[in-house]
């Protein structure tokens, strides 16, 4: 095909065109060719690595916290439970259309108010967030409140709930910030627990189920608020041994390692997690790997803007293995009701400590320590009020095991025995014993003005005579004394966890005192720079100068004089096949008639002596008093001390009881700390008859 | 053929013109048609109820002399016993009264009834929703428990003017709290609805149940409403619990199915209990009756 000059018409008429035209081709062959080559590599090539960027753009794992597990005593009796909370929240995905709503609205007026101001738009979409979530709280309070006569006057008055401050019936502006900054996808809580509205606020049972039905009831099963139902902790005895059971505060449980629990095709996505807890203290915090249980996880599809949108997996979180404790609930509550007795002269109760041993296994049967908070105020939210309350009081500190006291006259049983063992006194020695004893110089007193007179080792510990003990003291020498103090495990810490239970925790109870005292010159040179002195073996030999030590130590020492043997190992888990080797332990080192003597002296005490007030008709037991001084806030004050073992010819519990007494109070061995002691012994005697 | 197409286009321009109409349509007038539609549509459903009564009553009246004086004889032994019935509920029904008296307790009679025919069943949600033949003109309001006897049928979630729509227990659209026979901690579980497909066994979920409890040795365990929640009388069955309670994932609740207290598959007639005074929810989803700080 040509035309009239024999030319084909579709032919470039010059070489440049040629040239153009094939540019043009190869550059857009060359295009083509790049695109398919682009694309066959993002399909084939990086076909995974997009498709799991995609996931990570459009789906979330949102973690769920187990619930811990449950702490019983040693008879199965539930001391730490979960209970059901009920939350009232608010999905900000479904409440968009009513944000945007109000949002326009604001405008609108913002607007027509200030026609010539550029309006702040984040602030009014917060107001406009915080006007329509507050509504809706509105309507829930009108409907958990009011009686219905109520409702059909229009009143909505507070019925179920307890009085609560407007504040608090309102959203939170810094709460909603927090929440859309952090964990906008989950559903917002507006009230975190019907039943306790509050913290520190509880209503009754009654009332809590009344609030979470006239929910469930009265409002749209399909609308934008939703009543959720999590476990939360609880504490059913209130403040019952709070010390040993700890309580458990907020952890973001993002933050751990969680990874292990998710399954490996999600762990590179983005993970969003409920507020978990973890304990903060006692059991709770010694045992929280083992309580924690494992966290579950819900896979979700989210929506550009960050919200949830469809669930599509999901994984179930695992409850917490449970701990038994070795305490016997009844002979708790005696010696936290025994103590609570114990009130300075404007009836606040004083600052004490109460503890009892098995005897054979050191299980520890009861631990009490005054004053005390109670856990349940802590399950959610502390209140900065309680929490100051309970510090002013210094509630926090667990005085069986964390207070530093110096014994007192209960360290006479081990002035007495180191005088044995070192040969210095047998048990039917009989010393002369006047109101004074000279040392250095200085007149040393006993308690009683006109002194004891013949005084041999059972009546030393029956009547706690301080003049047997400073010659004993002397003649023994401070080295000794230490020793033997030493060899009872008196600067020993206590409470270490067995080897295989080995974790975070190396103890079973937090932080049990390590700083315990058993002075010898060595020590006087090194605290005080100054050479020891007979007055400061006067002074150790009753108990008094230096020497510190907890009274968890001291139940120890009187259930180790109770099997005859040095060291008992305590522990606060209960493990029936315990096996009653105690760690450290040989026998006492005194010939027979040295122990019964020893013993016998200590029930002479019960029977005739320092704490015959507490005898207990048809229950024998063995019992060491004692009154020390102590420095409270500059002043000298009083510590009342009792130890001993019961019964007496067949020990099988152990106890020692403290009590810090105020200035202007006095404070005895036998009279303050002895009724405790006493009540403490019934308890368990009821218990072991109810067996 | 032009005009065929042109008929053809006609019809789709209609069809979007409409579909763009109602779109925009304020609320209001959207919600006044559908309430009217409902309207136009209750004689229909009256008469289809009607027909089935009819249909009832011929089919009676063809039964023969022999088997009605069967049906007779056994009436009158019905009669009998509930006369006892009626005696005994009678002595207690004064008793109550005197007590109530002496111990100057307030009357608990908040519940108007209003006997109901059931008018028609959909088979698309069979366990789900009926429509009764009473409705705002007999004074039915939204969320009004539904009852036949001392069983629970369901809640009314939609009235109109001589026709409700009733939510029955075994809708997703029901939900209300209830005590478990033989719990004495008087723990509250949450009853709600899990509709199956149609004509498949009706199911509501019980949750919320604690580990701790165990349904009574060889009974079946009743379900019955608290009272808590201001819009069910307490003591109302809702049916009873399967057996083979079962733990949650987490293993501190336990989940059950309820079996319907009335047979849901022939329910015939319903007592409405209107409360006295409307709850807190209703005044809240009834605009007129809203107070103040809601509106």
């Amino acid at each position: 095909m040509k035309d009239v000059d024999g030319q084909n018409p579709s032919a470039p008429s010059d070489p440049i065109s040629a040239w153009r035209l094939r540019a043009i081709f190869f550059f857009f062959s060359a295009g083509f060719i790049y695109v398919a080559v682009g694309l066959g590599y993002r399909q084939l090539a990086q076909n995974d690595f997009l498709t799991n960027q995609s996931d990570n753009q459009s789906r979330r794992v949102v973690i769920r916290p187990p619930s811990r597990g449950k702490i019983f005593d040693r008879n199965g009796y539930v001391l730490v439970d979960n209970r059901v909370r009920w939350s009232v929240k608010a999905d900000l995905l479904a409440l968009q259309p009513e944000f945007r709503k109000e949002y326009l609205d604001l405008l609108n007026k913002e607007k027509a108010r200030f026609p010539d101001r550029r309006p702040d738009y984040d602030q009014l979409q917060q107001t406009a967030r915080l006007n329509v979530l507050n509504a809706w709280l509105n309507k829930i309070w009108f409907v958990i409140d009011s009686t219905n006569q109520k409702a059909a006057k229009g009143s909505a008055k507070v019925k179920s709930t307890p009085d609560l401050h407007p504040e608090e019936r309102m959203v939170h502006p810094d709460a909603l910030r927090k929440h859309l900054n952090e964990r906008r996808a989950l559903k917002f809580p507006l009230i975190l627990d019907l039943a306790f509205p509050n913290s520190g606020h509880a209503v009754t049972p009654e009332e809590g189920n009344r609030a979470v039905a006239r929910f469930i009831e009265q409002f749209p099963v399909h609308g934008p608020i939703t009543l959720e139902a999590d476990m939360v902790r609880s504490y059913p005895n209130g403040k019952l041994a709070a010390h040993v059971l700890g309580y458990v505060r907020d952890s973001d449980i993002l933050k751990g390692q969680l990874d292990d629990v998710i399954e490996d095709e999600f762990v590179n996505l983005q993970k969003l997690g409920y507020t978990g807890k973890k304990g903060a203290d006692g059991i709770e915090a010694t045992y929280n790997e083992v309580l924690s249980g494992r966290s579950g996880w819900e896979l979700w599809t989210k929506t550009s803007s960050g919200y949830n949108k469809d669930l599509l997996k999901l994984s179930a979180p695992v409850q917490g293995a449970n701990v038994t404790l070795s305490l016997d609930t009844k002979i708790q509550k005696s010696a936290e009701e025994a103590l609570a007795k114990i009130v300075d002269s404007q009836g606040k109760p004083l600052p004490a400590a109460a503890v009892m041993l098995d005897v054979n296994t050191g299980e520890i049967l009861a631990l009490a320590s005054q004053p005390s908070f109670d856990p349940n105020e802590m399950a959610d939210r502390v209140t900065q009020i309680y929490f100051d309350q309970v510090n002013a009081d210094g509630g926090w500190l667990n005085r069986s095991t964390q207070g530093l006291y110096p014994p007192g006259s209960t360290f006479k049983l081990i002035t007495a025995t180191a005088g044995m063992r070192a040969n210095k006194i047998d048990w039917d020695d009989i010393l002369d014993c006047g109101p004074s004893y000279m040392v250095g110089g200085r007149a040393f007193p006993e308690h009683e003005p006109s002194g004891y007179g013949q005084v041999d080792l059972e009546k030393m510990l029956a009547v706690s005579c301080n003049v047997w003990n400073y010659q004993v003291g002397l003649r023994t020498g401070p080295e000794n004394l230490a020793k033997e103090a030493r060899r009872f495990g008196l600067d020993t810490p206590l409470l270490r966890k067995p080897s295989e239970h080995d974790n975070h925790s190396t103890t079973e109870l937090p932080n049990p005192a390590t700083r315990m005292v058993v002075p010898d010159r060595a020590y006087k040179q090194r605290v005080a720079g100054e050479a020891w002195t007979d007055g400061d073996t006067a002074n150790t030999s009753i108990g008094q100068g230096y020497l510190l030590t907890t009274p968890l130590h001291m139940a120890c020492l009187a259930a180790s004089i109770a099997r005859g043997e040095t060291r008992t190992t305590p522990s606060i888990i209960h493990d029936p096949g315990r096996d009653g080797r105690h760690a450290g332990a040989e026998p006492i080192g005194l010939t027979t008639p040295q122990l019964h003597a020893l013993r016998e002296g200590m029930v002479r005490c019960v029977e005739e002596g320092t704490a015959k007030s507490v005898r207990i008709q048809g229950l024998p037991y063995a019992a060491k008093t004692g009154t020390s001084e102590y420095f409270k806030k500059g002043e000298k004050a009083h510590l009342a001390w009792i130890v001993g073992y019961a019964p007496a010819d067949n020990p099988v519990v152990a106890f020692c009881v403290l009590v810090e007494g105020q200035l202007d109070t006095s404070t005895w061995g036998g009279k303050t700390a002895g009724p405790v002691a006493r009540d403490m012994i019934m308890a368990w005697q009821s218990a072991a008859e109810e067996k | 053929m032009d005009n065929n197409r042109q008929g053809a286009k006609a019809s789709y321009v209609a069809l979007v013109f409409f579909i763009g109409l109602w779109l925009i349509l304020p609320s209001a007038v959207r919600r006044f048609n559908r309430e009217a539609f409902a309207e136009f549509q209750a004689p229909a459903l009256h008469l289809v109820g009607k027909g089935r009564d009819l249909a009832r009553y011929w089919e009676l009246k063809s039964r023969s002399p022999e088997e009605l004086a069967a049906a007779s004889r056994d009436l009158a032994r019905i009669n009998a016993a509930l006369e006892l019935k009626l005696h005994s509920l009678d002595d207690a029904r004064k008793e109550n009264i005197r007590l109530r008296e002496m111990l100057r307790y307030p009357q608990s009679t908040e519940f108007v009834t209003v006997v109901a025919r059931v008018s028609i069943r959909e088979t698309s949600s069979w366990w789900q929703r009926i429509v009764i033949r009473k409705g705002r003109s007999d004074g039915v309001r939204p969320g009004c428990p539904v009852v036949f006897g001392d069983r629970v049928i369901g809640r009314v979630s939609t009235v109109h003017l001589t026709t409700s729509e009733v939510d029955l227990v075994t809708s997703p659209g029901f939900r209300c709290t209830a005590f478990l026979e033989g719990d004495e901690q008087y723990h509250v579980v949450h009853v709600s609805g899990r509709a199956g497909l149609s004509l498949s066994a009706p199911r509501a979920l019980v949750s919320i149940i604690p580990l701790e409890y165990n349904p009574p040795a060889g009974q079946i365990a009743k379900v019955m409403t608290t009272g808590l929640g201001g819009v069910f009388p307490s003591g109302l069955t809702l049916g009873t619990l399967e057996a083979g309670v079962q733990s949650t994932a987490e293993k501190h609740m336990q989940t059950g199915a309820l079996t319907p207290a009335k047979e849901l598959n022939f329910i015939q007639e319903v007592s409405v209990l209107i409360p006295k005074y409307p709850t807190a929810g209703e005044i809240l989803l009834t605009p007129a009756d809203k107070p103040e700080e809601f509106r």
